[in-house]
């Protein structure tokens, strides 16, 4: 079952898969939402990786819940 | 540091210019750096989804449908993305007009979902300017706290 679970996260990074779509268009909403909260561009870049690692990880542990509970089901 | 004759500014000018040009409340707030940004950002999600959704996302009709179909939702997003989503959007009805939508395609979705996003961004942009000239004393308050 890991196997499977392993094929479906590779999946989702490879290149013919439009979901790698997600990546710009978070990091986009990463910059643009934490440069309207802070000034300094340091402060920016980092609170905008922050914010692109922890939305990217939630979204994979959401996607690995979803996907085991439809091949539990 | 407030910008010179920064108590004359209006917030609703700034909200204004930020619905014409993205980045441009910013700019009329004295912030240029953060204007380029927001600018480059948003038009740039703007023109990605367009060209990801091969040109016709923008619509706020399907040709050859009737009123009330389910793209208003989505152009009510896209126009808050201001003046570019307005001046792309005879360019997208007509691309929509002369072939046929796969509505199915992943790409024309996210191509929406991009332009869709980009007005949002840019209606929270223009949130930021308006309080950025309504409460010019309140800049740069947030780099005090720690990062949510």
């Amino acid at each position: 079952m890991w196997q499977a679970v392993a094929g479906f996260f590779a999946d989702l990074v490879s290149a013919d898969n439009p979901l790698w779509l997600y990546y710009p268009l978070c990091l986009v909403v990463a910059v643009v939402y934490k440069a309207t909260k802070y000034d300094e561009p340091k402060r920016i870049v980092r609170a905008a990786l922050h914010f692109f690692v922890s939305v990217t990880l939630g979204m994979f542990a959401l996607g690995l819940v979803f996907y085991l509970i439809a091949r539990l089901l | 540091m407030r910008p010179a004759g920064a108590e004359e500014r209006s917030p609703v000018a700034a909200l204004v210019l930020g619905w014409i040009l993205p980045g441009a409340g910013h700019a009329y707030a004295g912030r240029w750096g953060k204007a380029v940004l927001f600018f480059l950002c948003i038009t740039g999600l703007l023109a990605a989804g367009l060209v990801v959704g091969g040109g016709t996302v923008l619509l706020y009709q399907v040709p050859g449908h009737a009123a009330g179909n389910h793209v208003r939702l989505w152009y009510a997003a896209q126009f808050c993305a201001g003046g570019p989503a307005v001046a792309l959007t005879p360019v997208s009805q007509y691309i929509a007009s002369q072939r046929s939508i796969d509505w199915a395609d992943p790409l024309h979705e996210m191509g929406t979902l991009y332009t869709a996003v980009a007005g949002f961004l840019n209606l929270l942009v223009m949130m930021d300017a308006y309080t950025r000239v309504a409460y010019p004393h309140r800049k740069g308050d947030d780099d005090e706290k720690e990062d949510a």
